[in-house]
Parts: structure tokens; sequence; C-alpha cells
């Protein structure tokens, strides 16, 4: 039953994958960033809870914690003194682009100084695994972040269409300039966007570090997955980005039944391609205007 | 000394190409490709090839590798030009992360994580390029070349439609221009020097692996370009010799622990790349004005 | 002169959502002559202009040139047929200079090489310098478009129309900002062509200045053509005032 166990392992991947996906969108969607320094979000996140954790003996919950604080800190200081400086002086997709991997070359190379170049892991009891019937195993953590997965977006669908700001911020992606107009302020509504696309990639970090483990350029793969998964899903759509994160950790998972797992990763990118040569709107987006 | 001096000037002639290349269409067409080190493996590992299995002469080697780069950049270009050019910037890093897969799994052709060795040693016209001085001559040669074509194109009409699409792309398609066309076969230019680059590479240190074509190495050509300027042809040469005299410089400041500076290094050009992004955009002078379509 | 229409479209509909850009709209653009389309914002003005040149695609309808169908054709092949384009926020080149703007506009073809070898190469520059001429912008030859001041911006949108061998020109409010004695320039140079054969279809926003420019009239209110003919009819319509002044019942 291999395939059956690699489809419960694609949807534990695919879970913590719809999280930075829909992480990515949200600061995306909400303010026109292309902020490839979320998968240097992710390393950050990682690396301070492998620091606390393993190296400074925290307990684990609270060094979690602090790492996912750590995370959105880091995201709301970059918009604060590196994005809006830029987005002031009529900055560009790309000047912003630019800048944004700057940040993440400055860090990745700030974590190959203090931590070395090489893998780093926390063992945990949790990755354990429990058997669900027919041979099938799970780990305990792929249950949690699959729960926390479904618990987060639960939590943001009522945050975007209960809460003031949530709605503030679906109104700053379809029209920044009207959002001014009534009076909100669309530089505070971006660290709000911030601020949650950060949190959402933290589970998948602290995730990482204790089962397949970090390296300083996992960034790289990490936000280009988010993208990927946002481009598949339909750029505008926070449900299509999570949708395509499910579909992309799926595929990544199942394709380990014909190609090894060297392979498997260029999976996604390689769906990544057929969408933009077929669908560059996506699934759910809307219809890419040129 | 000398032939530390040497080594040095070869792989700022290279790095020279591969800047230039890249600023063509960064600079020149407003196309940002994240994708120059991919090409540039693809290049590396097609020169170490012919090199190890048909000929070792550059006239063979060179333009087998620029035609493989060339029709390769088709792969990115033909589906991504055709919708919005923030698109490319996407499918050249997707592209960037496949080539890394391909490089080290692709055991049978490109040798793995541990590469293809033992690359024999460049010929011209029969002549075996054994010597350093001698490579280094073909090496500023090749540059001289690359130079003086990317010039004389951007002078051309060629060149004015490039500018116009980076400008304004409805503009000039409303003047009967074919932005998509022109744009594919500018890529595919670039990419054709990166051939030219990957195979002087592959040749001068002997041997192919993929750790020299990551997304890393896209930072270091990139660093150059922003570096150097983007407005001009000679200001990427001039970013790729900063680039390499770094290091250099860096290791007379002693007290700054050794394994660490090539990361000291990566963490100067990041953050000059910030830096020069938050105070002096201009100096980018190749972005395309994709406010009007992404804010819509 | 012969009568029969340059540009005709027949009940053409554009809805975006809710919100009706064309609405079986009707048109005629005779030969040599200037008609303008005036109307309130957002009356589907500029719509029309994407509609004819294929940036837009029309619901239902049909739109001719000299008799053979515009369907299907996009921005870059209506250029082909000989249609030339301005734009309200004019669209220049801006990092290029004003002889590239110029030069450049005439540099169709997509391979690194245009067809006609030095001869033609030489020709097309000499032909950019005495349009720029013609428009007065010689002394800012080689000055980027970005410098360029507003009034010498809007000119040198015009020499990039004047350059080309388009016989069907739309321009969106070609003249709007200038001073009068610019725009008397202005006008002169725009009707000095109908004598080569050009027809000319502007947008215009100045009700004062409209009737100085053009022959005949359309008004467009919320996608549907209200009024054609004459500019002194049309102009002196009590109703078309108060729709275009803002009043609605």
């Amino acid at each position: 039953m291999l395939l059956l166990q690699l489809l419960v392992d694609g949807l534990q991947l695919g879970a913590l994958y719809a999280l930075m996906a829909v992480g990515f969108a949200v600061i995306f969607g909400s303010t026109r960033v292309f902020h490839y320094a979320h998968g240097t979000t992710y390393v950050l996140v990682g690396y301070l809870f492998y620091w606390m954790a393993e190296r400074l003996a925290v307990p684990w919950w609270l060094a979690a914690a602090l790492a996912a604080l750590a995370g959105v800190v880091f995201g709301v200081v970059l918009d604060r003194f590196v994005y809006r400086p830029i987005q002031r002086d009529e900055g560009s997709f790309f000047t912003v682009f630019v800048a944004s991997f700057g940040v993440g070359v400055v860090v990745e190379n700030l974590v190959v100084i203090f931590f070395g170049a090489s893998f780093v892991s926390i063992s945990t009891p949790l990755t354990r695994v429990t058997d669900i019937g027919g041979g099938i195993v799970i780990s305990y953590l792929g249950i949690c972040s699959m729960l926390i997965a479904v618990a987060l977006f639960v939590l943001l669908n009522w945050l975007l269409a209960r809460t003031d700001v949530g709605v503030a911020l679906r109104a700053l992606s379809e029209n920044p300039e009207l959002v001014r107009g009534f009076g909100l302020n669309p530089r505070k509504l971006s660290q709000y966007a911030f601020a949650i696309g950060s949190l959402l990639v933290a589970p998948a970090a602290l995730v990482a570090t204790c089962v397949t483990g970090l390296t300083p350029s996992s960034g790289h793969r990490v936000v280009l997955i988010s993208i990927a998964a946002s481009i598949i899903g339909g750029i505008g759509s926070l449900r299509g980005a999570g949708f395509g994160g499910l579909i992309l950790g799926l595929a990544e998972s199942m394709a380990v039944w014909k190609l090894s797992t060297g392979w498997s990763e260029a999976v996604a990118f390689v769906i990544l391609f057929c969408f933009i040569l077929a669908r560059p709107s996506g699934l759910f987006g809307i219809r890419a205007r040129v | 000394m000398q032939g530390y001096i040497l080594n040095l000037l070869i792989l700022v002639s290279i790095s020279g190409i591969l800047a230039t290349s890249l600023n063509f269409i960064i600079g020149y067409a407003g196309i940002y490709s994240m994708a120059h080190a991919a090409f540039f493996g693809v290049a590396a590992y097609t020169g170490a090839l012919v090199a190890m299995h048909v000929s070792t002469s550059l006239l063979v080697t060179i333009p087998i590798a620029m035609a493989v780069c060339a029709a390769l950049s088709l792969v990115i270009s033909l589906p991504s030009l055709r919708v919005r050019g923030d698109y490319f910037v996407v499918a050249s890093l997707g592209l960037q992360m496949i080539a890394f897969t391909v490089f080290s799994e692709w055991k049978e052709v490109t040798g793995g994580i541990g590469g293809l060795t033992g690359v024999p040693v460049a010929t011209l016209f029969g002549f075996r390029l054994a010597s350093l001085e001698s490579f280094f001559l073909v090496a500023l040669t090749c540059l001289a070349l690359v130079v003086l074509i990317i010039y004389t194109l951007v002078h051309t009409s060629f060149g004015r439609s490039l500018k116009a699409i980076r400008d304004n792309e409805v503009a000039a398609a409303t003047f009967g221009k074919n932005p998509i066309v022109i744009k594919t076969i500018a890529v595919a230019i670039s990419t054709a020097f990166c051939g030219v680059a990957g195979v002087l590479y592959a040749f001068h240190i002997s041997f192919v692996n993929p750790e020299s074509f990551t997304v890393d190495q896209s930072v270091f050509i990139m660093s150059m370009i922003i570096i150097g300027g983007t407005g001009t042809v000679f200001g990427p040469i001039l970013g790729a010799l900063i680039i390499h005299l770094l290091p250099a410089g860096l290791t007379y400041l002693t007290f700054l622990p050794a394994r660490d500076l090539a990361s000291l290094q990566q963490i100067i050009y990041g953050a000059a790349m910030v830096l020069l992004m938050i105070y002096w955009p201009s100096g980018l002078i190749g972005r395309a004005n994709v406010k009007d379509t992404w804010a819509k | 002169m012969s009568d029969t229409p340059v540009l005709r479209l027949q009940r053409v509909n554009k809805r975006f959502g809710g919100v009706v850009a064309a609405n079986d709209v009707d048109l005629d653009l005779p030969p040599g002559v200037v008609t303008a389309l005036v109307g309130p914002n957002g009356a589907g003005k500029t719509t029309l202009f994407n509609l004819i040149t294929g940036n837009l695609k029309p619901d239902s309808g049909e739109i001719t040139l000299r008799g053979e169908s515009l369907l299907g054709t996009d921005a870059r092949k209506s250029a082909l047929r000989g249609i030339a384009r301005s734009f309200q926020d004019l669209r220049l080149f801006e990092q290029m200079t004003v002889f590239e703007n110029v030069l450049s506009v005439m540099e169709r073809s997509a391979l690194p090489w245009q067809p006609g070898g030095r001869a033609a190469a030489r020709a097309r520059r000499e032909k950019a310098d005495a349009t720029i001429e013609t428009v007065g912008l010689t002394n800012w030859r080689d000055a980027r478009a970005i410098d360029l001041g507003y009034a010498e911006q809007k000119f040198l949108s015009l020499a990039r129309i004047l350059v080309t061998d388009a016989t069907l020109w739309l321009l969106d409010e070609p003249a709007s900002g200038l001073d009068p004695a610019s725009y008397e320039r202005f006008v002169n140079l725009v009707r000095g062509r109908l004598a080569h054969g050009i027809t000319i279809c502007l947008i215009e926003h100045n009700l004062d200045i409209v009737h100085g420019i053009s022959d005949r009239i359309a008004f467009l209110d919320q996608g549907t053509v209200l009024a054609a003919g004459e500019p002194r009819a049309i102009l002196n319509d009590p109703k078309l005032a108060a729709i275009y002044f803002g009043e609605r019942r």
C-alpha cells in the first residue's frame, strides 16, 4: 500500500506547503510586494527554534513560540525598513524583488557563519509514528501539522471575513487607493499583512526542523513553492494558494512512487511550468490580462 | 603570483561575459532572469561532455553550447513571455531549481553530485591551450567579442525596439512591434553568451559539478550588474572586477576568520543590493513599468 | 472623395460585468475627415478605441476597416493594417531620446535588422529628423522623452503618429492641456494631414475647442452614441449639454 502511504505523507506535506503559500499570498495580495524573503522568514524561525531548543535547552514550546514571534517581527521590520521606503519612491516590482533577494542573501550567510552550512535538526518524540490502520503510518507531528494548518485556516477565514482588519486587507488587495480614501492607512494594514503572512510560515519551519532538517539555503525552495502554489491556485485567491500548496505537496510525495526523492523535488516546478504554459491564471484566479 | 593573477583575470573575463549578457536583458530589455546560473551550468556540462567525447576544439564546443542554451531558453521564454514579464522571473527561478535537480540527479550524464572530472585541455585550430597565458588571451578575446556584439546590437533597431518594449510595451505593440518575438530573441542571445562562458569555465577548472550553478551563482552575477551599473555596456565588467577583487581584498583583513570569508562576501553583496535598491534604485535602469499591469 | 467610410462600427457591444462600456454602437468614420468623440468621463470613448485596435474584443457586433473585418486583430496587427493610435497618458518611450522615439516607431521588424538595408535605414533617419522639425522639436532631438516639458511631450506623441504611414489615426485627448498658441499649431499639423488622405478620429474633452478641430462629432454617454453629426448642431443641443455637465434625470 505504498501509494496510500505516499498519499498520507503528501497530505502532511501539502498542509505545510499550503500554509507557506497562503502566507505568501496574503502578503502579495495585499501589498503587491514580491516577498522573496518569505523563505528567509522560514529559515530564521527554524534556526532560532533549533538554537533555543537544542543549544540553549529552552523548553520546546517556548522556543517555538519565540521563534514564531521572531518571524513575525522579521516580516514587519522588513516591511517598515526595506519595502516601504522603496515603494514610497516609485519602487517597481523588480526593485522590491532585488532588495528582498538581497535580504535573503544576507540572512542566509549570517546563518552559515553562526551555524554552518550543513543540516540541523531537532530530535523530538513527536516524530515517532503511529499506525492508523492498514500499515499506514503517520507521525504525531504529522497529525499536529495538519491540525494546526486547518486551525490556522479557519482562523484566517474568520479574520478576513469578520474583523475590520481582515476586511480592510481584502479591500487593500482590490484597490489601495480606495482604502486611503476611506481613511484607512494602507501602511498600517500592510504591517498586518506581513505579520499574518510571516506567522503562517512558522509552523512549516518548526515542523521541518524536527522532521527533515534545515539548511541555510532552504529558504529558496520554500518561497518558490509558495509562489508556484499561488500561481497554480490563481493569483489573487488565498483559497487557491492553499489548494495549490496541497496539490504540490501531494504531487511531490506521490512522485516518489515512480521517481527517486531527488527527482521528485523538481516535480513542483514542472507543474508550475505546465500552468504558466496552459493556464497562467491558475485554477481560481482572475483571468490574467496582459 | 603571476599564475594567481592570470587565474583571477580569466575568472573575471568569464564573469564579465555572464554579467554583460545578463545586463543585455535586464538593463536594456527589462527582463529579469534569475536562471543565468542554470544556463551557465548547462553550457559547462555541455562543453565538458563534448570535450570529453567529441572534440576539444573551442570552435566546436562553444557553438554547440550556445545552441543548446538558446534552445533551452525557449523553454522559459515561450510560455512566460506570452503572459506577463513578471511570470518570467518566476519561470526562470523554477528553471533554476529544476536545473539544479537535473545536474544532481541525472548521474548517467552529469555525474551527479560529484560531477564530471577530467575535462581535457582546450584546443584552438589544433593548438593546445595548456598555459594560463594562452587561455587568458582566448577568454579575453571572447569577452571582447561578446561586448562588441552586444554594443552593436544595442545601437541597432533591435536595441531600440528592446528599449521601447522596456519603456512601454503596450505602446511598442501599438506601433507594430512584436514584443514576444523580440524578447524571445533577446533572451536567446543572452543565454547563448552564457554558452560561451560555460565552456570556458569547464575548460579552465577542468571539472564541473552542481555546486557552482546554484541560486548563489545567480546572486553573484546579479550583484555584478547592480554594483557595476546597468546603464552601460562596460558597467557589468567593472562589477565583475570588483566582485572578484573583493575576496582578495578581504584576505588582507586578517582579523576575519578565513572560513567565513565566502559568507562575508555574500553578505556584503546582499547588503549592497538592499541599500542600493532603497537609496539608489535608478542604478537599475532596466526596471519595467509594472505598476500599470499588476496594480489593476 | 468616396463616401464609403474608412472605419465602420456596427452594433458593437461590450460589457465589463455590470458595466456597459459599449451599447449597440453604430459609428462611421468618413474618409479625409476629423471626427471627434465627445462625452462625459466614463462614456466609453477610450473603450471604443480599444475595441478598434483589438486591445478588447467586442461581445457582439462588427468592426470593419475599408470593408474588411477587424475582429480578431490585436494592437500590433492593427498597426500593420494602417491604424495609428495615441494614448491619453502618452506612453512615450521615456528613457529614449526624442530622435529614438520617432525613429523606433518605423522599425517594426523583430529581427536584428530591418528590411531595405542601409539605404532604407538612412531614409528612415532622414524622415525622423524631418518629422521632428515639422513638430518643432529639433532643439530637443537628443533629449530624453522623460525630460521634456508637457507640451513638448504632446508634440512628440504626435510626431510618432506623423512618421508612420498609417491612414487612420485614433488620437486620445491629443491636445488637452496645451496653451492656445501650441493648440493652434497642433490643429494645423493635424488638419494639414487630411489632404494626404488620412482619416482622423480623436477623443476630446474640451467642448470649447473641439469645433475648431473637427468636421463631425459623435456624442457618447454610458456606452451609447446619443448623437452624431455637424459640430454646431451637437454642441448647441441643450439635452446633450445637460448630460455632459452632469445633470441627469
